[in-house]
């Protein structure tokens, strides 16, 4: 016997690598079954059903709490959201108006040529 | 962290005595380091130097600095998949695809997303074919000052990357390089039974939740290999001494819990066009009332294939070089899984410097 075969831990990790591709294959043929499907879809159906209808609840209730709701929150997160894309556009522009004075006043860092040759090209560039 | 000292191989370990005695070190290291795993702080992602040059809504566009003195003349665009995050290809120095291609000489550019806000549910398919992915294509031509782009996409946005080509004949994509790009979806046996249409009704479950939640998308991606998570659980702490092991251990799970949500339309659009009428393969899609025929593609193509790839099995994703129209066109079939092909220690010797050797002869 090889000291592969004898050592514990080798013996450990064919048993775990074995167990896994075992499971999943056994878990991937259920899961191939039309039985499966059929599950699956009422439960996403149902999930998604319950998930709508709470929702609903719970944004009654919030407001006769006199509270925000999730909807709300998330409506004002997006406008934060809105406003902070916008300041990313602003500065965006802001970087390319600064990069194109810079360009005019023949300052900043110079862009690499676009003259580099793949190493195969005869004389070519090479790597850097 | 200390480099362990436990790792000299098993073969060279000639006694019982001096295995106990590893064993033993190394549940110590566990327990130590065990602790440390739990305070630590996330590693810094994504870190290689970039500008945002766009930023719109569920759209990001980024361009990452030259790390040479001379560039290739052609860009890269980097179409990222809309359920996962670019930074898989940007991981940390020495095993960042995007800071290989800078050392390599080429002008990198990536589209990324962010999770559609739920104003952003009634996106589709046309908004990213024709409108997000032209838009950068302006921005790159304009912000290189050339012409011609290249583009490569990973996973879905190798989807998008083909729609977008093949509603763009004329230009001015140059050469297309897809990775794991899924084109036939009856080969993705597993999201055909999940989206059977007899059980599922993607209208109920879109106009009630609107967007897709994260959680739904990562639980059909853990439900492919169920057990997988539990294994690589325990290959943690077994291998917890090991600062390398875990180290890239937390970068991959911390990538594979950050899935984004996807946009209710444009879910419902897939599955419909997609995954119960395989219109891209049945080459009948449509985008915007556009026709998208792949087989009316002639750009140079190289396409990615992972041996092992369980989100897309070959079956789904070999097909892609028979259909398509271009002349020029090599399909690599590699080692590794869906992630392991574009990142990781396999990338690096693998997928990497072949798509090095083929792109770089035609960016010139």
């Amino acid at each position: 016997m090889s000291d592969k075969a004898k050592d514990p831990m080798e013996v450990w990790h064919t048993f775990l690598g074995e167990m896994e591709k075992g499971f999943n294959s056994f878990a991937n043929q259920t899961m191939g079954s039309p039985e499966f499907s059929r599950v699956m879809g009422q439960m996403t159906g149902a999930s998604a059903g319950a998930s709508k209808a709470f929702g609903d609840a719970m944004e009654k209730y919030l407001t006769g709490m006199n509270l925000p709701s999730r909807a709300q929150m998330m409506s004002m997160g997006e406008r934060l959201q809105t406003i902070e894309s916008q300041l990313h556009e602003i500065k965006a522009l802001l970087n390319r108006v600064q990069a194109d004075v810079v360009a005019e006043q023949g300052g900043g860092a110079p862009k690499p040529p676009r003259t580099r040759q793949p190493p195969s090209a005869a004389g070519g560039g090479g790597q850097t | 962290m200390s480099a362990a000292p436990q790792s000299q191989p098993l073969g060279s370990i000639t006694s019982v005595s001096d295995r106990i005695q590893t064993e033993v070190q190394r549940a110590i290291q566990r327990s130590i380091k065990g602790v440390e795993y739990i305070a630590s702080s996330a590693q810094v992602l994504g870190s290689t130097p970039k500008d945002v040059l766009l930023s719109r809504g569920t759209m990001q566009l980024y361009h990452y600095r030259p790390m040479t003195d001379e560039i290739y003349r052609i860009p890269i665009l980097i179409v990222m998949a809309t359920t996962n995050r670019g930074y898989i290809l940007d991981m940390v120095p020495g095993m960042s695809f995007i800071e290989f291609l800078l050392k390599r000489g080429f002008d990198v550019y990536m589209l990324d997303w962010t999770a559609p806000r739920a104003e952003e549910k009634n996106l589709r398919m046309e908004d990213y074919v024709l409108d997000f992915i032209p838009q950068c294509v302006r921005e790159v031509q304009r912000d290189s000052g050339v012409d011609d782009v290249n583009i490569i996409g990973y996973c879905f946005g190798g989807v998008l990357s083909l729609l977008y080509a093949s509603t763009h004949l004329d230009g001015p994509l140059k050469n297309l390089v897809t990775f794991t790009t899924p084109i036939d979806f009856r080969g993705m046996k597993l999201f055909q039974n999940f989206s059977d249409r007899r059980y599922f009704d993607v209208d109920k479950l879109v106009d009630s939740i609107g967007n897709v939640p994260p959680e739904m998308i990562f639980s059909s991606f853990e439900m492919l290999r169920p057990a997988s998570r539990a294994v690589s659980q325990v290959q943690l702490w077994e291998n917890m001494w090991n600062d390398q092991y875990v180290k890239s251990y937390q970068m991959f799970d911390r990538w594979a819990n950050d899935t984004l949500p996807l946009a209710g339309e444009y879910f419902r659009q897939t599955t419909k066009d997609l995954m119960w009428d395989n219109k891209l393969y049945n080459q009948t899609m449509t985008v915007g009332g556009r026709t998208a025929d792949i087989s009316k593609i002639t750009v140079p193509i190289l396409h990615a294939v992972a041996e092992h790839d369980h989100i897309v099995p070959s079956e789904a994703s070999k097909p892609l070089i028979e259909k398509i129209g271009s002349k020029d066109k090599e399909e690599i079939v590699l080692k590794g899984g869906h992630v392991s092909l574009v990142a990781g220690a396999n990338a690096v010797k693998r997928l990497w410097p072949r798509l090095d050797s083929w792109l770089s002869e035609r960016s010139i």
